[in-house]
């Protein structure tokens, strides 16, 4: 393994922020750290940069013993949310902050920091200051800034949070592609799970300072662990078990809605109840049923046009959609 | 200084970074010099104050205390601080608010001539006052009564004018940010004009309003100046101190006068500074900015107050001005420069000394109080606590106990600063480490606007201490360090009381010069003298205006930018 860390503890006064995390990273891997606000992926993002002194942990890099090494050698690319970019400095001079650190020559400044701007598509913007970049480019500079000296490990934390959804998704899709081009293992912080899906080789889902699940996005949204991932990556339908402790989950894509009328009375796996609502998304339509104590939420592809509240229907869920889903670990 | 290193250090790390060990050095550079120019003349005093012929006790206290003479001494201080504090306060309340909360006409001049008292030396006020209210004065020549102004009253009313601007300065600030939130709340609930201020704006401010109290007391008690000059008979804790020190060569009883004045004004600086910083908890950061709305009746209240004090704020220093360029002041009311002629050991030498100096400390001064901010922006909790200390307890030093406190360690031959003593070195320390809690204060809300992220990110690129301040920090804080320098420069062209005890006949100062003219019957030249020291003042005070003003045009540097987070 390339980046491993091991028994991670952090406290902030009487708050556990992190509580015994585990992990090993690949090299050339892109890891997502996903959670809600306040389960210490920021935390964790900060201790391997080394902005943060955990209060044990063991971390190692290549073997080598990263806990003895202070931020600033660590060689570690990092992308703030908010902007982060030297104000007093113009773009080409941030993005060779970096290479002036290691005593770069200004030959090889020049070629490094050329080839920097081409690669982020900012090449005519090399003398402008920060304040004169929108949002969406002042964070792309960051990532060439990060980028630049080579770094061992790139960390960026929610890096487009600050951005406007339509920026995000441009500047999302970059990130993926510069990172497949330069192989840079990659550990990225957010709490947007379509970000996680769609950047991350693997998906490490944190609540209360402690890992719930650690996989690809595929095998986190189809067979989690628990009812916490299965919240947290998408929707999920849970009904308890009849012993009461595990439950029983379905997707709401994997529900199937048949006309009451064509449901035979007591089939197998059938449920009757009544729309509530429904939800015109664009490319799916969300109804929501009332059947029994807890509402049931099925999606369906396209507008539904013969949908409407108050109507009886019979809903079905495959056997081989079922999930059984654990109590969270936290 | 391994103690910094270990605080930060865990197991694990490495035992030596040169980072850390830079981090460190700093600390010490910042620490030492405050320990040496600040802790030890205190502990001196301190010493000196509880040094008996029997050992080490409270008899020089039981003297102080027995003796009428001294036990008045402080009561006069006590009421003149509180008097002063009342009226101060109270004025500057209602001319922030005229300011803050109002739109009289010409509200920028009339802001700007509020703040006139800073730029002079300490004893203007007294001066004025009494060309136009003294013996000789403008008044009792006019309509010829006699007016006893020395004493008690000449003393309050100087005090009120000196204190005014930072009164001033402090609940202007507060008053400025407002909820506009729980004003249209209030309004909307049908809550009138009185009802408002009294439920909203007087508790909104009362952090601010405290810390004006507490400032104004400091200034008050400690002030030397003033009632040096209109004080008379009326001796107060500062002047006796002097007394006792210069007239008598009495140091124990100087150092016992001292620690009396030390406790209330040590005391008054702490509360402020828990007040403050209870303050900056209190203000809530998603608040509506408020927006004053023009509102014809109020803002012509509002001037006509405002008009009023800056009236009688500009009135003194303009008498002052006029009396220096008279023949004699009030009889012959012709122009004349021979007040510049001046009597006075060394003429115009010591005004060339003051500048030397005050050039010195503000360069001193910025980069003592500079590297002081960027290392506790550095430090574990612990150690920042300590240093932020070490760093305004110069504030809770009255001047003239600081002054005395810098015979008592310097002038003796078993020190090994001793050389200090009697140079212009010692003075450019003594005005840095006098005024270092206010320069640091200033420098450390500076840094704070500059967002952790930066240093941060230049850690992260491979960026150490020494790179990080160089290449982003102070440029960033570039003209916050253009103010600083310009304060030390200022506060040390102006002051008088720790100097006092100082300076030779060789390292005359200008300030010093006013109070030897004035002392010997020489008001008109002491005013011309005042009058000289306040042209340098305005000179740099006009400099720091224009270089700000080509800052802002170049920079692109706008507030925004420099707070990211």
């Amino acid at each position: 393994m390339f980046l491993t860390l091991a028994g991670i503890r952090k406290r902030f006064g009487a708050v556990t922020a992190l509580d015994g995390v585990s992990l090993a990273v690949d090299e050339g891997e892109f890891v997502c750290f996903l959670g809600p606000s306040g389960c210490g992926k920021t935390t964790l993002l900060r201790i391997i940069a080394g902005l943060e002194t955990p209060d044990e942990a063991t971390i190692t890099l290549d073997g080598r013993d990263l806990m003895r090494v202070p931020a600033r050698l660590r060689n570690f690319g990092i992308v703030f949310q908010s902007y982060s970019l030297f104000p007093n400095l113009t773009v080409a001079r941030n993005i060779a902050y970096g290479l002036a650190c290691r005593g770069w020559d200004a030959d090889a400044t020049r070629t490094r920091v050329e080839a920097m701007l081409d690669l982020v598509n900012l090449r005519d913007y090399a003398e402008r200051r920060p304040h004169q970049l929108s949002g969406g480019q002042q964070q792309r500079v960051a990532l060439a800034r990060a980028l630049a000296p080579q770094p061992r490990v790139l960390l960026l934390d929610e890096p487009l949070s600050a951005l406007d959804a339509k920026v995000r998704e441009d500047l999302r899709t970059e990130i993926k592609s510069l990172q497949s081009k330069l192989r840079v293992t990659t550990v990225m912080v957010t709490h947007d799970q379509h970000e996680a899906m769609e950047l991350a080789d693997r998906i490490v889902v944190m609540n209360r300072g402690a890992i719930e699940q650690v996989g690809p996005p595929r095998e986190l949204y189809d067979r989690p662990a628990n009812r916490f991932v299965a919240d947290f990556l998408g929707r999920m339908n849970a009904w308890p078990d009849r012993d009461g402790r595990p439950v029983l989950g379905v997707r709401p894509e994997h529900v199937e809605l048949v006309a009451a009328a064509d449901a035979a009375d007591g089939a197998n796996g059938v449920i009757r109840g009544t729309i509530e609502r429904v939800v015109f998304l664009g490319s799916v339509t969300r109804v929501v049923v009332r059947a029994g104590e807890r509402p049931c939420i099925v999606e369906l592809k396209g507008s539904r046009l013969d949908l409407a509240a108050g109507q009886p229907v019979a809903l079905r869920a495959p056997g081989e959609a079922l999930l059984r889903l654990e109590k969270p670990a936290a | 200084m391994s103690a910094a290193a270990a605080a930060r250090s865990r197991p694990g790390e490495p035992a030596f970074d040169s980072d850390r060990a830079l981090l460190a050095l700093l600390l010490a550079g910042v620490a030492v010099p405050l320990l040496v120019f600040v802790v030890w003349p205190l502990a001196e005093i301190l010493k000196l104050s509880f040094d008996t012929p029997k050992g080490l006790g409270l008899g020089n206290y039981a003297v102080y205390f027995a003796t009428p003479k001294f036990a008045r001494v402080l009561v006069n201080s006590l009421e003149v601080a509180v008097c002063a504090t009342l009226i101060t306060t109270v004025l500057a309340y209602g001319f922030a608010y005229a300011m803050q909360r109002c739109l009289p006409r010409g509200r920028r001049v009339l802001g700007a001539i509020a703040l006139l008292p800073l730029y002079a030396p300490s004893l203007l006020q007294a001066l004025g006052i009494l060309f136009l209210l003294g013996r000789n004065g403008a008044i009792a020549r006019i309509f010829g009564v006699d007016i006893d102004i020395y004493g008690f009253t000449g003393i309050v009313v100087a005090d009120v004018f000196y204190a005014f601007p930072h009164a001033y300065l402090i609940l202007s600030a507060a008053l400025a940010i407002g909820d506009a939130r729980l004003y249209e709340s209030a309004e909307m609930l049908g809550a009138g004009r009185a009802r408002i201020f009294r439920t909203v704006t007087l508790p909104a401010t009362r952090y601010g309003l405290m810390s004006a109290v507490f400032v104004v007391f400091t200034i008050v008690i400690t002030d030397f100046g003033n009632p040096m000059v209109i004080g008379g008979d009326y001796s107060v804790l500062a002047t006796e101190i002097y007394n006792q020190v210069s007239g008598q060569g009495n140091m124990a009883m100087g150092a016992v006068i001292g620690v009396v004045l030390l406790v209330p004004a040590a005391i008054a600086v702490f509360v402020e500074r828990w007040v403050a910083r209870h303050h900056h908890a209190a203000l809530g950061d998603r608040s509506d900015p408020l927006r004053v709305v023009p509102s014809p009746a109020r803002d012509r209240v509002a001037l006509a107050y405002s008009a009023l004090i800056c009236g009688a704020i500009a009135l003194i220093v303009l008498v002052v001005v006029v009396a220096s360029f008279v023949t004699l002041w009030p009889y012959n009311l012709s122009m004349s420069l021979r007040h510049y002629h001046f009597e006075v050991q060394n003429g115009l030498a010591p005004l060339w000394t003051s500048i030397g100096v005050s050039l010195a400390a503000a360069v001193l001064g910025v980069v003592v109080v500079i590297v002081g901010a960027a290392v506790v922006r550095r430090l574990g909790p612990v150690l920042t606590q300590a240093l932020y200390f070490l760093s305004v307890l110069p504030a809770a030093v009255p001047g003239m106990v600081l002054g005395l406190g810098y015979i008592l360690a310097f002038n003796r031959p078993d020190n090994p600063l001793g050389f200090l003593y009697g140079s212009l070195a010692i003075l450019v320390i003594c005005n840095v480490y006098h005024y270092h809690a206010q320069g640091f204060l200033i420098a450390t809300t500076a840094m704070s606007q500059v967002s952790r992220v930066f240093d941060e990110a230049s850690t992260c690129l491979g960026g150490g201490l020494a790179r990080t301040l160089r290449t982003v920090t102070l440029p960033l804080v570039a003209p916050a360090l253009v103010s600083i320098g310009v304060f030390f420069f200022v506060r040390s062209m102006v002051t008088l009381s720790a100097v006092i005890f100082i300076v030779t006949p060789a390292t005359q100062l200008a300030a010093v010069s006013v109070l030897l003219l004035d002392d010997s019957g020489n008001q008109n030249q002491a005013a011309a003298y005042s009058v000289c020291i306040m042209a340098v003042v305005a000179v740099a005070l006009i400099a720091l205006e224009a270089t700000l003003a080509l800052v802002r045009r170049r920079g692109g540097m706008r507030a925004p930018q420099l707070a990211a987070a």
